[in-house]
C-alpha cells in the first residue's frame, strides 16, 4: 500500500509518540491478568513456573491417597509475580484453578470460574459508578484464559467444549496444547487441525488474533496470521535446566532424548510467552475493556433496569458506594 | 501297587497327550481395554498383537458422538495363529467412557456387561443340552490410567474398585513416553499406595515356581505394576543402533515400544501371553465366575437343591401369592356388600319412621275434626 496519505513529519510524529508511551510505561509498569484452566496432571503449574521462570507454584502436593477419592471443588488461587519484560516493569497476576475436571461430575466448575471472573468485572463496574473514584483501582480483570487440552491425539472433549463455550463471551480464551511432547510432529499438526476444526463447528469464541485491514500495518497483519496460524499454542514446560553446548537450557529429559522448551521447533512456549507478555498484552487488555468488559456491563444492567425500578438501582448504586467506601483501606 | 519296574508303564505320557489335545482345540481369549479416549488403547492392542486389529476412529464422524454422553460396548473377535496353534482373540473396547463433563455412573455398562457374560455362561451350563458355545466372559481387563504424574483421579478409583472383584484388572499408565524416569518412578509409588489405601484387588497371580528363573521373573513382572506403555504401529530406524524397531519418532529421538528402559510395554506383554495368560483364563474361570455364581445364587435364597423342588417351590410361593390375592378381594368384596345392605336398612327405617310421623300427624288432625264435630253436635243439641 503506497503511503501517499502519511506524510514524513507524520511518521516522525507517530514515532515520537510511540517512544513517549514506552516510556510512561517503563515508568509506570503494566499490570496483566491471566488465568490458567485445565485439568490437573496436565502441566498447568511448570507452565506458569516456566513462564515466569521462578518457583510461583509449588510441586504439587497430592496428600494422602484416601484424599484421592474425594470429590474437590475448584480452587481459584490469584498470585502476583513481579517481572521485567523488555525493559518494562511487569505486574503479572495468574489465577490458578486447581481442581477443574477432576472429579466424576464436573458440572459446576463453570460456574465457580464464571462467578470469579464476573465477580472482577462487578468490582470495575462498581469502582467506576462511584462519584469519588481512586484512580489507583488495581484493575483485576481476567486479561487472557489459556486453557488447556489434554494431548489425546482425537479432538475436543466435552469438557472443553462446554467450558471454552460458556467461557469465550466473557474472558479472551487462548487454547493450549498441553504436554505437546507426547506428540511427534505429524500428530501434532493433525491434532492442532482438528482442534480448531471442532472450535469453529461449535462457534467457539476465542482469541484469534484480529486485525484491522484498513488500520494495521502489513508487519502486524503477517504477525498476527502467523500466530493465528499456531493456534492452538503446544506447550511443553520444566523447571530443570541442562547445560548443553555451554548453554544452560530448560528441557525435559527423557532416556531416548531432549526437549527443549525454547526451541521453537519443538513446541511453541517461547512464541506464546513472546505473544503473551509483550506484543499481544496491550491488545488483550484493550479487548477486555472495550469488548468483553463492555458486554458484561450493558447485560447486567439492561437486566437489573429490567428488575427494578429507575428509584431502586440508584438506592443500590448508592448503598454500593457506603460499602465500597470502607473497604477501600484494606486495598 | 506300582512297581518300580523297570519299564515304565506310560502315564508320565499323559501331559503331552494333553498337550496334544490342548493344542489342537486352541484357546479362546477374552480382554478388555478400558479407559479414557486418546490414551492408546486402540493402538496398544494393535501393538500387541502386531496386527490391525482395531481400525481407529474416524475423526470425520466425531460430531455425532462428542456430546453424545453415552458408553459403549464394541466386540471385535480375531483368530491368531502362531506355529500352529490357533487363539480365539476377543477384543472388547468402551468408546464413550469417562470422556464427558459429567461421568457418573460411566462404570455401570461396564459391570454389566461382565455380569452378563458370567450369567450367559451360567445359565448355558444348567441348560440340558449344552454344545459349543460363544463364551465371553472376560479374562483380563486393561485399565488405561492417564499420565497425569499427580494420582489416580476419584473415577479411576472408583472403576477400578468396582471392577477389581469381577474380572482380573491390570493398570496401566497410558502414553508413558509423556513421563520422565524420575516422574514416572514416583507417579508409580503413589498408584500403588491408593491402591492398597483403597483395597483396590488387581490381579496379583502366584509367583512362586518351581524353578528358580521363573520366581524371578514373575518378581520383577508384579514390581513394575503399574505398567508403563508406549505403543506403535510403526517401525522407525533406532538413532543409536541403526536398526528397524518399533517405536515412535519424534524431532528429539525415538522411544522404543520393546526397549525395558523405556517402557513395560515388554513385561506386559509376557504376562499377557507369554506366561501367565492361562492363568488368567483358569481365575477367571475358577475365581471370578464362582464368585459370581455364589453370589447369584445365595441371593436367590437357594442352598443346593435340584431344579425340581426348586420349581415346585417357586410355585407354590406362587400359588400362595395368588391365594391371597383373591383371599382379600373376597372379602372386600363381602365388606362392600355388606354396606350397601346396611345402608339400605337404614333407608328404609328412615322411611318407615316418616311414615310413621305422618301417620301420627294424620291421627292427630283426625282427632282435632273429631272433637270439633262433637263440639258442635254437644253445641248444637244444646
Amino acid at each position: 500500500m503506497p503511503p501517499t496519505s502519511k506524510s514524513v513529519e507524520g511518521i516522525a510524529r507517530t514515532a515520537m509518540l510511540a517512544t513517549t508511551i514506552r516510556r510512561k510505561n517503563i515508568k509506570k509498569g503494566l499490570a496483566f491478568s491471566v488465568m490458567i484452566v485445565g485439568s490437573s496432571g496436565l502441566g498447568k503449574s511448570t507452565f506458569v513456573n516456566t513462564l515466569c521462570e521462578s518457583p510461583v507454584f509449588p510441586k504439587k502436593d497430592c496428600g494422602s491417597p484416601e484424599k484421592a477419592a474425594l470429590e474437590k471443588t475448584v480452587a481459584i488461587t490469584p498470585v502476583t509475580v513481579e517481572m521485567e519484560e523488555d525493559g518494562i516493569k511487569l505486574s503479572l497476576t495468574i489465577v490458578d484453578t486447581p481442581g477443574f475436571g477432576d472429579n466424576i461430575n464436573n458440572e459446576g466448575n463453570f460456574l465457580d470460574i464464571l462467578a470469579y471472573i464476573e465477580r472482577q468485572y462487578d468490582d470495575i463496574l462498581a469502582e467506576e459508578s462511584r462519584i469519588k473514584r481512586n484512580p489507583k483501582f488495581y484493575d483485576n480483570r481476567v486479561h487472557a484464559l489459556l486453557y488447556f487440552i489434554a494431548p489425546t491425539g482425537h479432538s475436543l472433549r466435552e469438557l472443553d467444549i462446554e467450558f471454552m463455550r460458556r467461557l469465550g463471551a466473557r474472558a479472551n480464551i487462548i487454547p493450549v496444547v498441553a504436554k505437546s511432547d507426547s506428540m511427534n510432529p505429524a500428530e501434532l499438526a493433525a491434532f492442532k487441525k482438528r482442534v480448531m476444526e471442532d472450535i469453529a463447528y461449535y462457534k467457539i469464541p476465542i482469541y484469534n488474533f484480529p486485525y484491522d485491514d484498513e488500520e494495521d500495518d502489513d508487519e502486524t497483519i503477517e504477525e498476527n496470521n502467523e500466530l493465528r496460524a499456531l493456534l492452538p499454542f503446544s506447550v511443553v514446560g520444566s523447571e530443570d535446566e541442562v547445560v548443553l553446548n555451554g548453554r544452560r537450557m530448560r528441557c525435559r529429559q527423557y532416556p531416548w532424548g531432549l526437549v527443549e522448551v525454547d526451541n521453537s521447533r519443538h513446541c511453541d512456549f517461547s512464541k506464546l510467552r513472546y505473544m503473551l507478555l509483550s506484543s499481544h498484552l496491550q491488545d488483550l487488555k484493550e479487548i477486555t475493556h472495550d469488548f468483553l468488559y463492555e458486554q458484561y456491563r450493558t447485560e447486567k444492567l439492561s437486566k437489573e433496569g429490567e428488575d427494578d425500578e429507575e428509584d431502586e438501582v440508584e438506592q443500590d448504586d448508592h448503598r454500593r458506594q457506603q460499602e465500597v467506601v470502607p473497604e477501600q483501606p484494606a486495598q | 501297587m506300582p512297581a518300580a519296574a523297570a519299564s515304565t508303564i506310560g502315564i508320565a505320557n499323559l501331559p503331552n497327550q494333553r498337550h496334544r489335545i490342548v493344542s489342537r482345540k486352541g484357546a479362546n481369549f477374552t480382554i478388555m481395554v478400558l479407559g479414557e479416549s486418546g490414551l492408546g488403547k486402540t493402538t496398544y492392542v494393535n501393538t500387541l498383537f502386531t496386527t490391525l486389529l482395531r481400525d481407529y476412529k474416524r475423526p470425520e464422524h466425531r460430531f455425532q458422538k462428542q456430546l453424545e454422553r453415552t458408553v459403549q460396548i464394541d466386540v471385535v473377535r480375531a483368530e491368531i495363529e502362531e506355529k500352529g496353534f490357533n487363539v480365539r482373540l476377543t477384543v472388547i473396547d468402551t468408546p464413550g467412557f469417562g470422556d464427558y463433563v459429567n461421568n457418573q455412573d460411566c462404570w455401570v455398562p461396564v459391570v454389566e456387561f461382565l455380569d452378563e457374560q458370567h450369567q450367559n455362561y451360567m445359565s448355558h451350563e444348567q441348560r440340558a443340552q449344552r454344545d459349543e458355545k460363544d463364551d465371553l466372559r472376560v479374562h483380563v481387563c486393561l485399565y488405561f490410567i492417564q499420565p497425569t504424574g499427580h494420582t489416580l483421579k476419584p473415577l479411576d478409583i472408583e472403576v477400578m474398585k468396582q471392577l477389581g472383584s469381577r474380572v482380573n484388572l491390570i493398570p496401566i499408565i497410558a502414553k508413558a513416553d509423556t513421563l520422565t524416569p524420575g516422574d514416572l518412578a514416583v507417579f508409580k509409588d503413589r498408584i500403588r499406595d491408593c491402591i492398597s489405601t483403597h483395597n483396590i484387588a488387581v490381579y496379583s497371580p502366584p509367583v512362586q515356581s518351581d524353578d528358580e528363573e521363573n520366581t524371578r521373573r514373575n518378581q520383577s513382572i508384579f514390581s513394575a505394576m503399574p505398567f508403563s506403555v508406549i505403543s506403535s504401529e510403526s517401525d522407525v530406524t533406532s538413532p543409536t543402533t541403526g536398526e528397524k524397531v518399533r517405536g515412535r519418532q519424534y524431532l528429539w529421538g525415538v522411544a522404543e515400544v520393546e526397549n525395558e528402559a523405556h517402557c513395560d510395554f515388554k513385561k506386559l506383554r509376557n504376562l499377557l501371553i507369554r506366561t501367565h495368560m492361562h492363568d488368567l483364563i483358569a481365575s477367571t474361570e475358577e475365581h471370578h465366575y464362582e464368585n459370581f455364581r455364589m453370589d447369584k445364587l445365595g441371593a436367590e435364597g437357594r442352598t443346593d437343591d435340584d431344579p425340581a423342588q426348586r420349581a415346585r417351590r417357586g410355585l407354590e410361593s406362587k400359588m400362595k401369592e395368588e391365594e391371597e390375592a383373591l383371599r382379600k378381594r373376597f372379602t372386600e368384596q363381602v365388606r362392600m356388600e355388606e354396606n350397601r345392605f346396611r345402608q339400605w336398612e337404614q333407608r328404609l327405617i328412615a322411611e318407615r319412621d316418616r311414615l310413621n310421623r305422618d301417620l301420627e300427624t294424620q291421627h292427630k288432625t283426625v282427632k282435632t275434626l273429631e272433637e270439633e264435630l262433637d263440639e258442635l253436635t254437644v253445641s248444637r243439641r244444646k
